[in-house]
């Protein structure tokens, strides 16, 4: 048995990228094959696992239960670094295939990988000029660091399934493809003992059947604001610039995530409701205040080039701040994917 | 036979496409939508020519399969979960009356508290409903089951549910080999249906008016047929076996004949404890496992045969009949063996609920626990205590009275003070319409708030276990209820304070909808409307059920793609209008009637405000806006404003209220010179773009004629003193 977990968040096709492979297992490769995701966490930002088995028709196929020990673990984004079992299960002949544009022993670090083999590859970057997407470029890695991912058969489940659904795709996701297999960077993590393998864990919460409220009450009021989303965001946050601001209030009717942060302050000599900035924790980076502000107080700008931290308000209303945030993103319902929606936007 | 890979949910529509159905009556649901929206995609692509219909809630769609049925058609639903439960009332009228039809259950946890994920609570409440229930354990049989339930359905004249897992089995991707068309149609035949309400020459009643006597005769009718089902089922696997190469058994054991303690488990369950058989059996334990793939008729006498030398049974359900000590199938297990004279133990595991995994070592487990002494006849698998010790934290100050004030209802700007009732750190995507909707509604509410969701995206993302983004008392009811649940909640409030059980603190009562809501739950409101309940009805409308993956909502713009109204060489998108709450809601007669949007998030406010003063006063008070969906409007979150202010522009939803049964227009863009055309709205989304081609003009002209239609009445109405 051959298994396959890829860890990403919502929109970088990582989905599709373990469908995919399950077909060209299935179609291609003349193995047995299963694929599923996660469910309950496909919305863009939001954190997506999936995954993927192959085995020979003599070896039954009867495990319907999460990949714990993968044989190969594509990690689409390290925004899902440090998140719920990302790195656990990877056992020494373990292939770790990385999107991320640092290198790989700093990408080592970062996922406080244990002894594995490691590539890494700049899919995001790759992506936009090929003019394909992410999910493409790892397909072709994840082909480079396995030789049971057969490179021609996951091309011909790219090409049956995609290519006749979106044909003016289909070269550029092939060049993706080939892109990501010749180009991955291989690095051997070494055994020096720095980072232990973590054990797959199933989550256990602090309230069980002895504490917890019955009924599935909950009491926690406004508890969702422990909750960091900015694993959520592509790259782009609104940054305010105060001195342009009218404190007219539009952001806060545009803003899906209450991050403007008023209090009763002065303006223009009088008393007014004045805006103090950013929570930065809970934006997602929809930018939907940049386009209502009618003064240019709000305007877009690329999250790696602002310094987050020491612009970031949080929020001004908590009378508790001494909890550590979950990092969780995004966290929707959609349950599947579905008929209609183009993975493709 | 030909290879593909296809998930138990895709399975199931391609078995209903190659049988080519009549009709399909459904209502989404998850995890059993993709059945509904694969056959809609394959009817769009012209591969099967199934008439489907979206029914406004599961009730009607099984009404729609009864109705088609006795059309002499063949038929075929899809459903799970509370889905189950609410078409539960027709199901027996469907066995009673003897049409036969197929449904498809995603087996699912059923609410409360809501879960979506898989167990077997759902179909338990099928066994007895006079329907044959086959349980298949994967992809395949799947496929297989729904190809032999309708030879047997029309064979004995009972309508057939094919149950599998919700997710581990409707929505896994496996490898399965599909019959060619024409060996299905052939196994299947033509259907001749006994009864018809479609012959005027030889007219039938069908549904009598029946007591005793007679009844107990109907109902043993009913028990013959269920007994002839079983030898049917027998010899319909034989034949399948000879067409298809794979065998099946009603029951279905591994490594049982030796096996000193045998698990008894259903569905996707038993393929993980096969592994685990092999793994123990590996260590010299004497194990095997056994599953049914049959629930009703019940073969007991199978069962006993297979576990008849086992010393110890462990029945593990995903379900449990609460206070009985064991979930169904492990009380007809007790029943069986005594039947059969089997002196077995029994002990029962209740695990996986809500979904939650067995691994191939939690079977291993439940086996190897029967070796020991001393154990336990009955437990809940893979629960916990908890950790102690954990504080009760209040992050804010509850917003009430005193802090909610009515100077930040207002305007714009002062109502940015209003503190929140809903809190930041809900899951909603990027830019989602839903939150923004409900702070702006919120923002015009001064003073004590109750909020009650339906089930939706809303719902979903603010209070997922164990956090909750509110701060103001909340409470969830499904679809069908919610009005009705508010209701009862307001009048308690007004009774409880007449007799001073309560300090007399002005309370406004809200109930937030959408996604689909007010069409399953459009009978609960407008009775709600109809006693005027002193109460807000607010409906974020995004025109689709989003929660579940955009399927068509009764309010989905017509033309647009959906998931259950696909884009094909044969389908333009969604059939039929957009619905018009609005209006309906006016013709209850209710105080205050008012659709606003965020493009006019002062006139928004002001209309919230102008709620909350007739809800106070009044009665009831309906509110509606448009709500932008980025994910499946399939538009940049960005620009959503911008949209939204097109959908108000172009008069797809014109801004107006009703007040104690006059009109009046809030804007008129006719007036003011910025009407557009619906087109120039529907090419900013991607689930409209396509009506702007050329070859759709037909179709955008008859939207656009509709709003016209309604824009013209509005107007008409508005320019009257009594409309």
């Amino acid at each position: 048995m051959f298994e396959i977990r890829l860890e990403s968040i919502g929109g970088l096709g990582a989905n599709l990228a373990g469908k995919l492979l399950g077909e060209a297992a299935a179609c291609h490769m003349g193995l047995n094959a299963q694929s599923f995701a996660e469910y309950g966490s496909e919305k863009r930002g939001s954190p997506v696992k999936a995954y993927v088995r192959f085995a020979s028709f003599q070896e039954p196929m009867r495990i319907s239960s999460p990949v714990r020990n993968p044989d190969l673990l594509g990690i689409f984004s390290m925004g899902v670094a440090g998140k719920e079992n990302v790195t656990s299960g990877i056992k020494r002949d373990t292939g770790v295939v990385v999107n991320t544009s640092i290198s790989p022993e700093s990408t080592r670090e970062r996922l406080k990988l244990p002894p594995c083999t490691l590539y890494t590859i700049d899919a995001t970057s790759a992506a936009m000029e090929l003019k394909t997407r992410v999910n493409m470029i790892m397909l072709g890695a994840l082909c480079a660091a396995k030789k049971e991912v057969d490179l021609s058969c996951v091309k011909a489940a790219v090409r049956d399934s995609l290519g006749k659904k979106y044909p003016e795709m289909f070269e550029s996701n092939l060049r993706g493809i080939d892109y990501g297999y010749n180009n991955a960077l291989k690095y051997t993590v070494p055994d020096d003992g720095k980072y232990p393998c973590l054990e797959y864990k199933e989550v256990r919460r602090a309230w069980g059947w002895d504490n917890a409220p019955l009924g599935g009450v909950n009491p926690l009021f406004g508890s969702t604001v422990t909750n960091r989303l900015d694993s959520s965001r592509e790259g782009y946050i609104p940054i305010f610039n105060k001195d342009k601001c009218i404190n007219c209030g539009l952001c806060d009717t545009a803003c899906p995530d209450m991050v403007f942060q008023f209090a009763e302050g002065e303006y223009k000599g009088k008393t007014s409701p004045v805006n103090l900035g950013i929570d930065y924790y809970h934006c997602k980076g929809c930018l939907r205040c940049v386009e209502v502000c009618p003064t240019d107080a709000l305007e877009p700008g690329k999250e790696s080039d602002f310094n987050v931290k020491e612009h970031n308000m949080g929020c001004i209303h908590l009378l508790d701040k001494s909890f550590t945030f979950d990092n969780v993103g995004a966290d929707g319902i959609v349950t599947g994917e579905s008929t209609v929606r183009s993975e493709e936007r | 036979m030909e290879r593909v890979f296809k998930s138990g949910n895709e399975a199931a529509a391609y078995a209903a496409k190659q049988i080519n159905y009549h009709l399909m009556g459904y209502y989404p649901i998850t995890p059993s939508t993709q059945v509904a929206e694969n056959i809609d995609l394959m009817v769009s692509e012209g591969v099967c020519d199934t008439v489907l219909i979206a029914a406004e809630g599961e009730h009607s769609a099984a009404g729609v399969c009864y109705g088609a049925s006795a059309g002499g058609g063949r038929v075929i639903n899809a459903t799970s979960a509370n889905g189950l439960l609410y078409a539960l009332e027709q199901l027996p009228v469907q066995s009673g009356t003897r049409l036969p039809m197929v449904m498809n259950v995603a087996c699912r946890a059923v609410s409360g508290p809501l879960s979506i994920k898989g167990d077997h609570s759902d179909i338990m409440y099928a066994l007895n409903c006079g329907w044959i229930i086959l349980f298949a354990n994967n992809a395949m049989e799947v496929y297989d089951f729904n190809i032999i339930a309708l030879r047997l359905a029309e064979k004995v004249r009972l309508p057939v549910i094919v149950a599998y897992d919700g997710f581990f089995t409707s929505h896994q991707k496996r490898v399965i080999d599909v019959l060619e068309d024409d060996k299905v149609r052939k196994f299947v035949g033509e259907y001749k249906a006994h009864v018809t309400a479609l012959d005027p020459d030889k007219p039938v009643t069908i549904g009598s008016y029946m007591n005793e006597p007679d009844l107990m005769n109907n109902k043993y009718q009913l028990n013959l047929a269920m007994e002839e089902g079983a030898e049917e089922l027998k010899a319909l696997f034989r034949e399948y076996a000879d067409l298809s190469g794979r065998s099946y058994m009603p029951v279905e054991g591994y490594c049982c004949e030796d096996a000193e303690v045998i698990l008894f488990i259903l569905g996707s369950s038993f393929d993980t404890a096969c592994e685990a058989v092999d793994r123990l059996r590996s260590r010299g334990k004497k194990v095997g496992v056994v599953c049914s793939h049959c629930l009703r008729p019940c073969f007991g006498k199978e069962l006993g045969d297979v576990v008849r030398n086992a010393k110890v049974i462990v029945a593990a359900d995903r379900q449990d009949s609460y206070g009985a000590h064991g979930g169904n199938m492990s009380m007809e297990l007790k029943a069986i063996l005594k039947d059969n004279e089997i002196n077995a133990k029994v002990i029962t595991r209740v695990y996986g609920l809500g979904g939650l995994e067995l691994y191939p070592e939690d079977a291993e487990k439940m086996l190897m626990s029967a070796f020991e002494g001393n154990v336990k006849p009955f437990e809940y698998y893979g629960v916990y205590r908890g950790r102690t010790g954990e504080d009760k934290r209040e992050y804010f100050e509850s917003v009430t009275e005193k802090n909610a004030l009515k100077e930040y209802t207002g305007n714009i700007k002062n109502s940015t003070l209003m503190p929140r009732r809903l809190q930041a750190g809900h899951g909603a995507c990027p830019g989602c319409g839903i939150p923004i909707n409900v702070n702006l509604l919120l923002k015009g509410i001064e003073g004590n708030v109750v909020l009650l969701f339906h089930t939706g995206c809303g719902m979903v993302v603010t209070t997922s276990y164990p956090k909750t983004a509110f701060t103001v008392n909340y409470v969830h009811n499904l679809f069908q209820n919610g009005a009705a649940t508010l209701s009862g909640l307001v009048e308690m409030c007004h009774e409880r304070i007449r007799r001073g059980e309560l300090a007399d603190r002005d309370i406004t009562f809200i109930m937030v909808s959408g996604d689909g809501g007010l069409d399953i739950g459009l009978g609960s409101a407008l009775g709600a409307a109809f006693r005027n309940h002193h109460m807000i009805i607010f409906e974020y409308d995004n025109g689709g059920y989003m929660n579940t993956g955009y399927q068509l909502s009764y309010s989905t713009p017509m033309g647009a793609k959906s998931a259950t109204s696909h884009v094909g060489k044969d389908r333009f998108g969604k059939s039929f209008f957009h619905k018009d709450n609005p209006q309906i809601f006016a013709a209850a007669g209710i105080p205050y009637v008012a659709t606003c949007a965020e493009s006019n998030p002062g006139d928004f406010i002001r209309k919230a405000a102008k709620a909350q003063h007739y809800a106070k006063e009044r009665g009831l008070a309906y509110l509606k806006a448009i709500s932008a969906c980025p994910l499946n409007w399939n538009d940049n979150p960005r620009y959503e404003r911008s949209v939204i202010d097109a959908a108000v522009k172009c008069c797809y939803h014109p801004l107006y209220e009703v007040e104690e049964s006059v009109t009046r227009l809030n804007y008129d863009p006719d007036a003011k010179g910025e009407r557009i055309a619906v087109g120039d709205w529907f090419k900013m989304m991607g689930r409209t773009k396509h009506l702007t081609l050329d070859k759709y003009s037909h179709i955008l002209e008859k939207v656009q004629n509709d709003v016209d239609r309604r824009w013209e009445r509005l107007k008409a109405m508005s320019e009257s003193k009594i409309l």
